[in-house]
């Protein structure tokens, strides 16, 4: 008797321990998980609770309303004062765009959830300041219509997205009227719902060769005296490399073969590299990752030099054509990271999270991934591209006042024209503003894309 | 009392809520009413008896009908008739047993007759909501056998552990440096492993099978004092489970949406997930009686009644539940500790281990440490047989302590008549 009176305390104990564990794990579901439980798309009792809260606005850089609420039959709907402008930013519904995205800054809830502000101010939503640029990015809109493409212009100091434009555009509110309208958005074979800023994957071109001439700097095995042959065409394992010029440039320095893009010489100077540098500055470039933008993005795509008759690939890939695929964010991101001396700032598109009554909350700011080359290469491809604006091939981007670094790309594609390319930044000596154009079969890169390029330059520094 | 003022309140602030008519939180005076003149009857003829037990149970048999009043009204009401049906089965069992001791007799037939529901259940019951539970009498009702089943195996495990407990005391065989149970063990072990695997796979419910294999190894525990052999058990009754799981997918559809409910948010994982969403919406303080609509949680009513207190309530309300579980727990222990016949105190503590097994079962089941199963809340969620037996169990528990507890000193303010 006496030990089962034993064994009945010990059972007991246990069964007290699994309470207690029980009582643990609902403190851990209730109160230290709740905010994401409560946050997360799949709660379907959350839906309604947020339904009734009232989403925050969006911002530009200098204050205009780019999306807000309004109260349309009990319920709160997003409504796009600006029309198409910032379409591919805002998105057309709360599964798309920033409002998927910043879900939970817009409406208040998981992270930014704060009963203390709800006591104080009332339930809502928290408000966004973007950082592009009202002016900037109407201009590119404007200039951008009836074309396939996009632009994307950076801050390279701070890596600040001062305009993101993708072509064509869409007014959600137009696409949003009813069925029909919808489904010819979807079903649209020019894609304006895609963000090609982020999403759209392009051969770059000979603006490529801005990174290439970069590596052939920075690992010190040319100059840019040093001089190149040029017959107009090359071999590379047994297949032929054409110039831009079937006559050959003859002999020509590194400088020139940048600013009048000569492509035998940079499949020359990629040989030399080698296949390790070449990825090796690839990653240090970040020229196929993702960008930070916190909008959906695609990866670049690269051949793989290893394969067989990887001498090719790694020739081509030198002046941007074959498997290379980029983002034009990438060629923007690339661009700043030799107007900013090499340091390589990741671009960001959202500045700051406010309170409906103006105090900020949250402030981001690019974060540097580094020194990508040195300030001397920097320095120098600099001066090669300003070179191409001054005589090369993108001399339409010269601007009065100001020295315009630029190189332009013709991306050879399968079918129709070649893609028409543009990458720009100035002043050369103390960038402010960065410039990457994409018009897609726009054929020739300096006549196409350059005037968009150069409006944009224009606008942007006169701010 | 303290039910009544609860139930009333709780009922007002739910008719409040959902704009029903007063007249429902009158309704909810009528459990109360009830446990009420329960109490009174049974302290007519002897006063002596558990005084806390018989509250804490109300209690929850009360807030059952708050929170079911609050999910579904029509449920609410089925409820009510049967917490008094139930009531009205407790005061007669504790009336019809003159001695508890007397029950130990008839171990064998309370034995074979739980025995034999589970068997013709997996046979020939009727499959609702995937588990094969419900064992109907044509025209006459139709009922949870397992329920029914857990109290005659209490009764029947009891009665065989008091009379022949030191049978299975004898020593293993020590080999390999560790201690091998004996044939007289190790047998009825694997028998029951076996049963409750059959139980797992025919019944498809992993609930009932684990409710059954811990009341049994927690019988040969008080049995033998050898924690090893329980252990060993589990090990082996857990390595079935993932085998006949293996063999029988359809078995375990739970299962996947255990290890992974985020693979499938809409499909397997959605019961899972969005009771765990629930619960992320009460918070700390809950959201309010009534004010989250939870019309997208599935079987609200039955599996996941403490999800919608959750969400009503908060975590206090929560962890109060768990707190009125683990203190019917804690004294129905304490009767089988107390009890001064050694069948009594097996019945009670089998009875004990049951309640508190089967509330660990499905808590741990929405907590996610196990697969969520089909397993009744004990006295709160929607469920005629549940309820009823439930009551009958607490009978029983209230004879026991009727019967084998020594009274204490008449001048104890418990014992007025
Ligand atoms: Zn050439």
């Amino acid at each position: 008797m006496q030990e089962l009176s034993a064994n009945i305390r010990r059972l007991a104990v246990l069964m007290l321990w699994g309470f207690l564990l029980v009582c643990l794990l609902f403190g851990y579901w209730q109160a230290v998980r709740a905010p994401g439980l409560r946050a997360n798309p799949h709660n379907e009792q959350a839906r309604q609770r947020e339904n009734a809260i009232k989403p925050g606005c969006v911002y530009t850089a200098d204050g205009e309303v780019v999306l807000r609420a309004e109260r349309i039959a009990d319920e709160w709907r997003p409504a796009y004062p600006q029309g198409a402008v910032y379409c591919h930013l805002t998105g057309y519904n709360r599964d798309t765009g920033l409002q998927k995205a910043m879900r939970e800054v817009l409406l208040g809830i998981g992270a930014y959830e704060d009963w203390w502000r709800t006591v104080r101010y009332g339930p809502g939503g928290l408000d966004i300041a973007l950082t592009v640029n009202s002016k900037a990015q109407k201009l590119a809109t404007m200039l951008m219509r009836g074309k396939r493409g996009s632009v994307v212009a950076l801050d390279p100091r701070t890596g600040a997205v001062l305009a993101m434009v993708s072509a064509p555009a869409y007014d959600p509110a137009v696409v949003l009227e009813n069925k029909l309208s919808y489904e010819m958005f979807r079903n649209d074979p020019n894609s304006p719902e895609l963000n090609r800023a982020l999403q759209g994957l392009y051969p770059p071109g000979s603006i490529f060769k801005v990174f290439t001439a970069a590596v052939g700097l920075d690992i010190g095995l040319v100059e840019p005296e040093t001089i190149f042959e040029c017959s107009g065409a090359t071999r590379v394992s047994g297949v032929l490399v054409k110039c831009r010029k079937p006559s050959g440039h003859g002999r020509l320095t590194l400088s020139w073969a940048l600013a009048d893009s000569c492509n035998v010489a940079f499949a020359k100077l990629a040989e030399q590299i080698g296949p390790a540098q070449f990825r090796s500055y690839l990653k240090k470039f970040h020229l196929l990752d993702q960008s930070d933008v916190s909008l959906p993005a695609s990866q670049g795509k690269m051949a793989d030099f290893d394969a067989y008759k990887g001498e090719r690939e790694l020739a081509q890939a030198a002046f941007g054509q074959g498997a290379t695929m980029v983002t034009p964010l990438a060629m923007a991101r690339m661009t700043a990271t030799v107007a900013n001396g090499g340091e390589l700032i990741q671009p960001y598109l959202v500045a700051q999270v406010k309170r409906r009554d103006g105090q900020i909350l949250r402030e981001y700011s690019g974060r540097s991934l580094g020194q990508a080359i040195s300030q001397e290469t920097a320095g120098q491809v600099a001066g090669m591209m300003a070179q191409a604006v001054e005589k090369g091939t993108a001399s339409r981007m010269a601007l009065p006042g100001y020295s315009v670094a630029a190189k332009t790309g013709s991306a050879q594609v399968m079918h129709g024209e070649p893609h028409a390319w543009m990458v720009a930044f100035a002043p050369r000596q103390a960038p402010r503003v960065v410039v990457a154009v994409v018009v897609e079969n726009g054929g020739a890169g300096g006549t196409v894309a350059g005037p968009i390029a150069r409006e944009l330059l224009n606008t942007l520094l006169a701010e | 009392m303290v039910c009544g003022a609860i139930g009333g309140l709780g009922l007002a602030l739910v008719a409040e809520a959902t704009a029903q008519p007063l007249s429902w939180a009158l309704r909810g005076l009528t459990p109360a009413g009830v446990l009420l003149l329960a109490a009174l009857l049974m302290d007519l003829v002897n006063g002596h008896r558990d005084r806390l037990l018989l509250p804490l149970c109300g209690l929850l048999a009360t807030l059952s009908v708050v929170f079911l009043t609050r999910t579904d009204v029509f449920l609410a009401m089925r409820q009510l008739i049967a917490i008094v049906i139930g009531v009205f089965l407790m005061v007669a069992i504790y009336f019809l047993i003159e001695d508890v001791r007397s029950l130990g007799r008839l171990k064998y037939t309370a034995g074979v007759c739980g025995v034999g529901l589970l068997v013709v259940t997996m046979l020939w019951g009727e499959v609702h909501h995937g588990a094969r539970l419900w064992l109907a009498i044509p025209h006459l009702v139709t009922f949870q056998s397992g329920e029914v089943a857990k109290i005659l195996m209490a009764i029947f495990l009891a009665g065989y552990v008091a009379e022949r407990g030191e049978l299975l005391r004898r020593t293993g065989i020590r080999r390999m440096g560790m201690r091998l149970p004996p044939l007289q063990v190790a047998a009825p072990l694997l028998v029951v492993v076996i049963f409750c695997l059959a139980i797992f796979v025919a019944q498809r419910d992993l609930g009932a099978a684990m409710l059954f294999f811990g009341l049994f190894v927690a019988m040969f525990y008080l049995a033998t004092g050898q924690a090893s052999y329980g252990l060993l058990a589990t090990v082996v009754f857990g390595l079935g489970l993932v085998i006949a799981h293996h063999y029988f997918p359809h078995v375990g559809v739970r299962m996947s949406s255990w290890l992974n409910p985020w693979a499938d948010p809409q499909g397997a994982g959605y019961q899972p997930l969005q009771a765990l969403f629930c619960l992320g919406e009460g918070g700390i303080f809950g959201a309010g009686l009534a004010h989250l609509p939870v019309t997208k949680l599935p079987a609200a009513a039955t599996d996941l009644i403490l999800v919608v207190i959750g969400a009503d309530l908060g975590l206090i309300g929560s962890l109060s539940i768990v707190l009125i579980y683990a203190l019917i727990a804690l004294r129905s222990y304490g009767l089988a500790w107390q009890a001064t016949d050694r069948f009594a105190s097996l019945l009670a503590a089998a009875l004990a281990t049951v309640f508190s097994l089967q509330a660990l079962v499905i808590m741990g089941g929405v907590l996610r440490v196990i697969p969520l199963t089909g397993i009744t809340t004990p006295f709160l969620s929607y469920g005629g047989t549940s309820v009823v037996v439930n009551f009958v169990a607490l009978g029983l528990l209230l004879a026991v302590s009727r019967d084998c507890v020594p009274q204490p000193e008449p001048t104890e303010p418990d014992a007025r008549a």
